[in-house]
């Protein structure tokens, strides 16, 4: 049986992480606790966060907001300081899984989770966050865009820890969080798509349509919507390499993938318009 | 108010509260002290013979007290060990050879379940590989076979024929003849035909099935989630060769169950243990063991459906493959039952149907919400849904056009009663305003409109017995057999009883099953309890009420005829007395009890050998239909349903309340079916048997607006008239939903589930054609 630790500080957890065999870490559980029950994860140790004072803060800067790792992903929906900072994040949370896993899911367990499906990543990857990675060596800064680097792994090494995750204000223009599953309604998404346009520039984060999160951007001066659209297709067509699975097909998972961009932007250029 | 508990009112269920809080007590629930916990080793082979079990590492884990083999039980009961309702081929632990990817190889007995499992993880098995039947097509080619011979059971007697013949993986077919369908096609005027597929999926009740077993002064007991206490009684007497009066089966309520929880799950390996070990054990499945125990056949068709140059029905002919996987379980039941109703509810001068049960190496299917008629409903409301367009006539009206009414007979040779499609059809189209104009839509989102009806029988012939005992403080104890697993049997069984007793509902209490108290009950499925059971009910009440009015003829020195049961009590012109005061004169006793007991039996005509047809294959019908608006998007081929309704003869609503509910709930459950409920296997291996990847519709899925309807064509035998439901719903909700997508995007589709994925490549392929 797997031994559960408690630490009460964040020094005692990563001196834990670098210290006992096979540590895991332990936020909310929702996707440990399913994966520990389908008998397919396997950790001689739990180190819970729960207790540690502090990591459940959201801490204003300047241009930046600083989310503890146990904030839960429905006070990322929910939390007026979020909305009014990045909105586009706090509705790609709003959109995870249901209430009940949102209240018991944490914002650092679902990055760290390092699913190509997650829904936060896409906004977090077009608002150019940072990761803030600790252990025993001290904390080290990951740009999101360079956190996902391969299919279930992220940027975290063993003896580290999710400490935090730091969003730049979301600049002028607008942003649009579109999801589509292709079964149940309420299923892992098949295609999700996060589009920020600010100034000239359209960024756009993918999810579930490749091995891992992935960001693009591209110009986007002088377009109309229709140009935006034909833009961002053509920006996203590289970065399209869906895993065939139960869920659907590549042709029909890159077909998802377009239908959902397009929906983004052309939601994104209409708020502009009206802007 | 007192009414609302008799026979059509809408009074709440007994037990509302207590299941949606949690306060109701499952199986699982129970404490069972001092227990071996069990958790099963399972095959890693679709097909293999079993070499060597590898215990001794499991065997040396600390708290765990034994690990048997099916040779083990082998030893110890000999063919015995082989049961199943239909076929006696299903071992409770595999014995010389695995069928399946997940079938249980040895059983760990521990101290505690978590343990138990981790012990399964070091036995080790020697395989030594056959050639896998993955599919229909592997099993009818016919180079592999999963059984070297079929054994029937001894349960039904039409099977024996079959004893003993091998090199098949064929175990039962039902052939339907009526007339010449084949020249009666080719003389037709216009022929539509398909290629149907519906594939297995599985059942997802709330609670899990569970079994607890143990050996008490020689008796076998036993505590079980089952639909089928009286047939798992037999089940174990015979496989312990045990008199039935030394097992004893009982149940709590369910947590649902669908089909899931009949016959032979976890019953007998509970009981072969419990004999073998002496131990109380406690078998529990996982939600991912849950998905091997049993699924819903999946089902292939090849049929048409011919049309004269009136446009009348001539001829109806299908080929039909249910895949039963390893063991046949009721699959023969249900390979004939729906067999004859694949030509569905209509009037045609000819039909010839196959319908075969085939042996695979995937989990056994079962019986499943249906009984395998939405399997066929999908052909035949497609195959004329299709017709219609083909003539330019209106689906709908070219339906009722040709629907059986009252008294008509069936292809299979049974006349219709207490059967209305044509007003469940009307009352659907009306519902979702087919005769208003659609806005259709002309850009991405299109719109459409679909409907579909089903017929299916009830099991017969069956047997239901009811003891009522009616206590002196003027309130009832009700001994039934019927599980109540959410459907609400009990609420139902009690109100019936209530109306011929002239007393609220509520002062009855329906004793749950157990073998020991009980009487027997044929099986709680296949919609049979409200008709049947009920019945039953209805004559014990009648029986109690006579004594009743015997005791108040005395009381009152009265002829029998000159008193009336009355809510107030028992009356003879201006006098009444209270039951309760009746009762307690007559005995002289506070507490004491009257019992009166009561019999229902069905009768049938087995199908004629040559033709398949009978002029009596069921005691009644269900009929149903389904009326579907929905939108396609045509980008990502999503569906989305506006409002579906969904209609169901049910002779007379004793609750329409539950009736409602029952019509909701299986719509609801086909609504996945149409659309993306499967189970997905991969050479032998089920790849999506987690929840994680199992789909099954949320509250996101449903229509926006969802109607149930409820027709009321009185059943002459019925009690009040009234029929079962539990099915009625499921069997044209896919092809219904199917039906509007064709008229939203103009492709017909013939493989379930309509995922987007198959919409857009339909809608692609389409579009090549049309360039």
């Amino acid at each position: 049986m797997p031994t559960l630790h408690r630490p009460d500080t964040l020094d005692e957890a990563v001196e834990l992480l670098s210290t006992v065999d096979n540590p895991m870490v332990y936020g909310g559980g929702t996707a440990i606790q399913i994966l520990i029950k389908q008998g397919i994860l396997f950790a001689d140790n739990f180190v819970d966060l729960a207790g540690i004072p502090g990591l459940r803060e959201i801490t204003p800067g300047a241009g930046v907001l600083t989310v503890g790792p146990m904030v839960s992903v429905r006070r990322m929906e929910t939390d007026q300081r979020v909305r009014a900072h990045a909105p586009l994040a706090a509705e790609a949370y709003h959109q995870v899984a249901n209430p009940r896993v949102r209240n018991t899911a944490s914002a650092g367990g679902n990055i760290a989770h390092g699913d190509y499906r997650l829904d936060p990543p896409t906004a977090l990857l077009v608002l150019d966050a940072t990761v803030l990675a600790s252990s025993v060596r001290g904390t080290r800064e990951i740009p999101v865009r360079e956190f996902f680097v391969d299919f279930q792994e992220t940027a975290i090494e063993h003896d580290e820890l999710v400490s935090g995750i730091r969003i730049p204000a979301q600049p002028p223009g607008a942003g649009r969080f579109v999801k589509n599953s292709s079964l149940g309604e309420n299923d892992w998404p098949c295609a999700s798509a996060s589009v920020l346009v600010t100034g000239s520039t359209m960024h756009i984060g993918l999810g579930a349509v490749a091995p891992t999160p992935r960001y693009v951007a591209c110009d986007a001066t002088g377009l109309d919507d229709q140009g935006a659209v034909d833009a961002a297709l053509a920006a996203i067509e590289p970065e399209l390499d869906p895993i065939p699975d139960v869920r659907g097909g590549v042709a029909y998972k890159r077909r998802l993938a377009r239908a959902t961009v397009e929906d983004a932007v052309r939601a994104a250029w209409k708020d502009l318009q009206h802007a | 108010m007192l009414e609302q508990g008799w026979v059509g009112g809408r009074r709440a269920r007994f037990d509302t509260a207590g299941r949606v809080r949690g306060l109701v007590s499952h199986v699982g629930d129970q404490p069972v002290g001092a227990a071996a916990h069990v958790a099963v080793h399972r095959s890693t082979q679709p097909h293999a013979l079993i070499g060597a079990v590898h215990t001794e590492d499991a065997l040396a884990m600390p708290g765990v007290y034994a690990v048997l083999t099916g040779a083990d039980l082998y030893k110890q009961f000999g063919d015995r060990l082989l049961t199943g309702p239909a076929f006696a081929d299903q071992p409770a632990l595999a014995h010389e050879k695995v069928r399946y990817v997940g079938e249980p190889v040895a059983a760990v007995l521990a101290a505690d379940l978590a343990t138990a499992r981790a012990a399964t993880d070091a036995v080790w098995v020697d395989y030594d590989e056959l050639p896998p039947v993955y599919d229909l097509a592997d099993a009818l080619e016919g180079s592999a076979f999963v059984h070297d011979e079929l054994k029937p059971s001894s349960v039904f007697g039409d099977l024996r024929h079959l004893r003993g013949v091998r090199d098949t993986n064929v175990n039962y077919t039902y052939t339907l003849r009526h007339g010449d369908a084949q020249a009666a096609r080719e003389a037709g005027a216009h022929t539509v035909t398909g290629e149907f597929w519906a594939p297995p999926t599985h059942h997802v009740p709330i609670e899990l099935p569970c079994t607890i077993a143990w050996v008490d002064a020689g008796r076998l007991e036993m505590l079980t989630t089952t639909q089928t206490p009286s047939y798992v009684r037999q089940t174990i007497a015979d496989l312990l060769d045990l008199p039935l009066s030394r097992v004893r089966v009982t149940t709590r309520p369910l947590g649902g169950s669908f089909g899931a929880k009949m016959y032979d799950r976890l019953e007998p390996l509970a009981a072969a243990l419990a004999w073998t070990t002496g131990r109380k054990v406690r078998l529990v499945a996982s939600r991912e063991e849950a998905f091997l125990l049993t699924t819903r056949h999946g089902a292939a068709v090849t049929s048409s459906l011919t049309a004269d140059a009136e446009g009348n029905l001539v001829s109806s002919i299908a080929d039909v493959r249910y895949d039963t996987g390893a063991y046949a379980d009721v699959g023969p039941r249900i390979t004939a039952k729906s067999g004859m109703v694949t030509p569905g509810p209509y009037r045609i001068d000819t039909a010839h149907v196959r319908s075969r049960c085939v042996y695979t190496n995937k989990p056994s299917a079962g019986p499943f919400r249906g009984f395998g008629v939405p399997q066929v409903t999908w052909s035949h409301e497609s195959l004329i849904d299709e017709l219609a367009h083909r003539l330019g006539e209106d689906p709908y009206a070219f339906r009722r056009r040709h629907l059986l009414r009252e008294g008509d007979e069936a292809p299979m040779g049974t006349r219709m009663h207490s059967a209305d499609f044509v007003t469940c059809l009307d009352s659907v189209a009306n519902a979702i305003g087919w005769f208003e104009p659609l806005e259709r839509g002309s850009g991405r989102i299109r719109r459409g409109r679909g409907v579909a009806v089903g017929v299916k029988a009830v099991l017969t012939p069956t047997i239901a017995n009811a003891v009522l005992q009616f206590n002196q403080d003027a309130s009832a104890t009700l001994l039934i057999s019927t599980v109540d697993m959410g459907q609400g049997s009990d609420t139902i069984m009690a109100q019936i009883a209530a109306d011929v007793l002239a007393m609220n509902s509520e002062r009855i209490h329906v004793v749950r099953a157990d073998t020991d108290a009980t009487p027997y009950d044929t099986i709680t499925a296949g919609s049979r309890s409200t008709y049947h059971t009920g019945n039953a009910v209805r004559r014990v009440a009648q029986a109690m009420r006579d004594k009743l009015i015997a005791l108040g003829a005395q009381h009152f020195e009265v002829a029998e005829a000159d008193v009336e049961l009355t809510p107030e009590g028992l009356r003879s012109g201006e006098r009444t007395v209270p039951v309760a005061e009746l009762v307690h004169g007559h005995f002289g006793a506070r507490g004491a009890t009257l019992t009166a007991e009561a019999n229902f039996t069905t009768s049938w005509a087995p199908y004629d050998k040559e033709t398949g047809r009978s002029e009596k294959v069921t005691e009644h019908w269900f009929a149903g239909a389904i009326g579907v608006q929905l939108t396609v998007d045509t980008a990502t081929g999503r569906v989305h349903l506006e409002h579906l309704a969904v209609a169901g003869d049910v002779g007379r609503a004793i609750n329409p309340a539950l009736v409602e509910q029952q019509l909701t709930g299986a719509a609801i459950m086909g609504i996945g079916h149409a659309l993306f409920d499967q189970l997905v296997l991969d050479q032998g291996q089920l790849v999506n048997g987690t929840l994680l990847d199992y789909q099954l519709p949320s509250i996101r899925d449903l229509p926006d607006k969802l109607t149930p309807i409820v027709v009321e064509s009185p059943h002459d035998d019925g009690p009040f008239g009234a029929k079962g439901v539990g099915e009625t719903g499921i069997l044209g909700i896919a092809p219904a939903i199917a039906n509007a997508v064709r008229d939203a995007v103009g492709v017909r589709l013939t493989t379930l589930p309509l995922t987007p994925e198959s919409i857009v490549t339909a809608l692609e392929n389409k579009q090549e054609e049309e360039s």
